[in-house]
């Protein structure tokens, strides 16, 4: 068991994401508090109190977000969820979508309570199937019980709620580009200032949450702030939903306490590495966040201040396992090559960077390095971290950057002796390929 | 009214202003692609690197003004960025100044020499795409060459409203393409499109590898094309570079037209018109003096001109609208009161032609309908049936218009069937061959200089004038 629960905390059955299932669980009874006993400043102020961090990768305090709107400018307000998950190796919203989605609804409904927002949106992801399917039908199930549209439980409060299906681009999970997407343009980021919370969805203040992070909020409203603080770590209230993948026995979703060792994690509850080797290294939370060795990992604690001390981030929870034996050439070329692909071509570092890299670490691969390749494509990420409009750049920098600082001989050994250090068989282990 | 430190010293700022606009207007340059003065900011093509002390670097053109800021335009960062932003930029662009008709006019080749200067880091192959795309059939489009700014497409969307422009695909394969329904096609504006590519990127169909751009030099005109008045620039060849062996007309030939900032009347655009000035100055000219039809010496044309205008008791006189404010201005000196005037306008909107929208383009296809009202504001609408004697001044006087039996004098710098019909004949300069003024509709009065000498044998209608005064009742 990997400490207390949020959002796992019930047996999944084949009908257990139905409304009926949701409400017998208590669900909807902190929207009913909410609305009727409590102002919207004073959500805002719980929220900010539970010092909930985002979940979406960039782990920045949903309350001081949120504090930004001014709920009474007289303006209308959005509020976005961010459902278009697509970050490489991160599947925790799509549990969240698939088994419980009424949580993420009554969390919108909630937020939009506190933001004063008439409109709210899930930007999911288009290739999600049967997510978007569980969702379409939550929304459909909420309207006809009244939880959304005019004059919710009788307490004068109205809100819409719009799935939106994104197109399949990387980029628009960036919550300014995932704006773009909504106003129908091109999915590109924006520059800031101004801040999307000053002017976002048709200029006007707009929130932008991941769907774990709005998930919490039914649970806080629920039980308080001060319960919540209790669950985690000090730094890094509640749970976080870790989606591990890669190389180890027991994959998939699973509810971390903040806090929870990181070695137990791995050696008990995913069943340890695959096939009894030794951990290489870890993606942390998806691969925008920065690689760590495996006896690195070991030492450490999940939550986020322990790996914001190592220089890495919980990120969005995408976590994968490298096992020994793993080229981290050929993987960083499979990383590169997602990055030039999913690059939106919008600002000259990214775009050009990008496909330089690409480039560079397939010649890499495919014999023909040079000794001055690894400076270049330090170079690259150095004069993309920074200098680009969102932080998809920076990001792709930051792999190459890491990759090469804790497996700099693996890439010196490739370019030399033209083939890799680690012999890549790990891959072709039948165990693995029919795991 | 805050005040920021650019490089350590002070200076005013508007609040609404970024810092590159700050820059920029009080002298400190600081490089710029994508950024442009009448569009909006995207701040893609990251070279506008400003050092904010404390904060490191940002772009310039999206950064607000904030009071007492401290930036560095010239820091060691900052140019380390420009350095590495000029390096991507070149990765994947062809570096062909050599064919490109930019060459010479290019910002990155401008901005290669004074902030980067190596060699490309790079031993990739350069990623191809395609070359002599046609965007219509006035523009070609390198996407080689093209840095992506997006300038052209925040054109079309922004100012000439056509949404001609689009970006398709995406990261380094990305490409500008016209829309599918063909609005860029139709877009009365398009040809700016290549003055603001900050590469050679977009190329002028009419100007294409016609001329280097440093064999050429430009005189301040006016369009004539409507009465808007667009300042224009128009290119012609350096007297220094005149070819001598070719086909010297090439020499007084209108390489290409651009407009010239002008925030009263055009702001910084023109019209495709303006661009096809050649088409209007450059048809055939009449050159010699004619009496019905036959050449004659200009002493003989003149002296019997002088003639008619003394023998006639109804003489009645056609004013060219695409006479300068000194030619009407002679005119009425000439003719004071002694004959009846018609107000004449020269060109009529053409077929296919855009007649007026709400950019620059205007209906009335003259430059100088607003001084011909202002100084002959009681002229007749048409010709009296009781003319005996019909001076007419420029195009477009039908003949049937004027009555049976009445001698014509015409002046006229191009060759017209019409012509062989007056009585005299008299060939005048064109708008490129000498100084003026024009009025246009709003009042605001733009100057124009020769940009050739006299072709042999016209006078300038000013001086005919002159010649002619007094001769009439």
């Amino acid at each position: 068991m990997t400490g207390r629960k949020i959002l796992m905390d019930f047996e999944v059955t084949p009908t257990s994401h139905t409304l009926e299932a949701y409400a017998a669980r208590g669900g909807y009874q902190a929207l009913a508090k909410v609305l009727r006993e409590m102002k919207p400043a004073e959500v805002t102020k719980e929220v900010t109190a539970a010092g909930i961090q985002g979940r979406g990768g960039a782990s920045f305090p949903a309350g001081r977000k949120w504090q930004v709107v001014d709920p009474d400018d007289g303006q209308p307000h959005y509020l976005l969820a961010n459902a278009d998950e697509g970050e490489p190796g991160t599947f925790k919203d799509r549990w969240l979508l698939e088994h419980v989605p009424h949580k993420l609804l009554e969390s919108m409904l909630i937020a939009s309570y506190a933001l004063c927002v008439r409109n709210c949106f899930v930007y999911i992801r288009g290739e999600f199937d049967l997510p978007y399917r569980r969702l379409a039908a939550a929304v459909e199930e909420a309207y006809a019980a009244g939880y959304f549209g005019e004059n919710i439980l009788g307490t004068g409060f109205s809100c819409d709620i719009y799935v939106f299906r994104g197109g399949g681009a990387y980029v628009c999970g960036e919550a300014s580009s995932l704006l773009s997407s909504v106003e129908g343009t091109r999915g590109y980021p924006r520059n800031r200032p101004p801040r999307l919370t000053v002017k976002g969805l048709y200029q006007r203040p707009t929130v932008v949450n991941n769907v774990e992070t709005l998930s919490n909020l039914a649970w806080i409203l629920k039980h308080g702030a001060g319960e919540y603080r209790k669950v985690g770590t000090e730094k890094s209230p509640g749970t976080r939903l870790i989606s591990i993948s890669g190389h180890v026995n027991r994959p998939g979703v699973y509810e971390v306490e903040c806090g929870y060792p990181w070695k137990k994690f791995l050696d008990e509850d995913c069943g340890g590495i695959l096939n009894g080797r030794k951990l290489k290294a870890i993606i942390p939370g998806g691969i925008s966040s920065q690689v760590l060795p495996g006896e690195v990992a070991y030492g450490l604690e999940l939550s986020h201040e322990a790996l914001w001390d190592v220089n890495s981030s919980l990120g969005s929870g995408g976590m994968i396992a490298i096992a020994e034996g793993t080229c981290m050439v050929r993987l960083l070329q499979v990383m590169l090559r997602f990055y030039h692909h999913e690059s939106c071509g919008q600002c000259t570092p990214c775009r050009e960077g990008m496909g330089w890299a690409h480039r560079v670490i397939d010649r890499i691969v495919a014999g023909k390095g040079r000794p001055e390749d690894i400076d270049t494509l330090i170079h690259i990420s150095k004069f993309n971290d920074g200098t680009t409009i969102c932080g998809l750049g920076d990001a792709a920098g930051y792999a190459t950057v890491d990759f090469i600082k804790h497996f700099r001989d693996e890439f010196e050994y490739f370019i030399e002796h033209k083939r890799s250090k680690c012999d890549g068989r790990l891959e072709c282990l039948p165990e693995v390929a029919h795991a | 009214m805050p005040e920021i430190f650019i490089n350590g010293k002070p200076y005013q700022a508007d609040p609404d202003q970024t810092v590159l606009q700050v820059c920029l207007a009080n002298g400190i340059y600081v490089p710029y692609f994508c950024w442009h003065p009448h569009l909006s900011v995207v701040g893609n093509c990251r070279i506008c690197m400003i050092e904010e002390e404390g904060r490191g670097v940002d772009i310039g053109c999206n950064m607000p003004v904030k009071a007492g800021m401290r930036v560095l335009t010239e820091s060691e960062e900052v140019h380390a960025h420009r350095k590495a932003i000029l390096q991507f930029i070149t990765l994947n662009h062809p570096v062909d100044c050599g064919i490109c008709d930019k060459a010479g006019e290019c910002t990155l080749q401008d901005y290669h020499y004074e902030y980067n200067g190596a060699p490309s880091m790079s031993h990739e192959p350069k990623v191809t795409s395609t070359k002599f795309y046609d965007l219509s059939d006035r523009i070609v489009l390198d996407n080689e060459r093209c840095i992506l700014c997006s300038r052209c497409v925040r054109f079309t969307r922004e100012v000439s409203k056509s949404n001609g422009l689009g970006i398709e695909e995406r990261a380094d394969v990305s490409l500008v393409r016209p829309s599918t329904d063909g609005s860029f096609k139709d877009d009365a504006y398009s040809d700016n499109v290549v003055d603001i590519c900050p590469v050679g990127a977009l190329l002028s169909r009419s100007f294409f590898y016609k001329s280097r751009v440093w064999y050429l030099t430009s005189t301040p005109s006016v369009c004539p094309g409507c009465e808007r008045g667009c300042s224009i620039d128009i290119w012609h060849r350096k007297p220094e570079w005149f070819v001598q062996s070719l086909d010297p007309s090439e020499n007084s030939a209108i390489a290409r037209v651009t407009p010239r900032e002008n925030p009263a009347v055009n702001g910084p655009w023109i019209c495709n018109k303006g661009r096809d000035l050649a088409r209007i100055f450059e048809r055939k000219r009449a050159l010699e003096p004619m009496l019905k039809g036959k050449p004659a010496t200009p002493a003989d044309a003149l002296a019997t001109a002088r003639e008619l205008l003394a023998a006639a008791r109804h003489p009645v006189a056609v004013v060219s609208s695409w006479g300068s404010n000194e030619e009407l201005d002679a005119f009425r000196r000439a003719f004071d009161a002694g004959l009846t005037v018609v107000a004449k306008h020269d060109h009529a909107p053409e077929p296919g032609e855009v007649v007026e929208d709400d950019v620059l383009i205007r209906a009335d296809k003259n430059p100088n309908s607003a001084r011909v009202r202002e100084l002959f504001g009681n002229a007749a609408a048409s010709i009296p049936a009781e003319a005996d004697l019909v001076l007419v001044w420029g195009e477009g006087q039908a003949f049937s218009k004027i009555p049976p039996g009445a001698k014509v004098i015409l002046l006229g710098s191009y060759l017209a069937p019409e012509n062989g019909h007056a009585d005299v004949f008299l060939p005048i300069s064109i708008q490129t061959e000498r100084d003026g003024h024009y009025t246009n509709f709003q009042g605001t009065v733009s100057g124009f200089s020769a940009c050739f000498p006299k072709a042999p044998g016209v006078a300038d209608a000013e001086s005919l004038f002159a010649a002619l005064a007094g001769s009439a009742p």
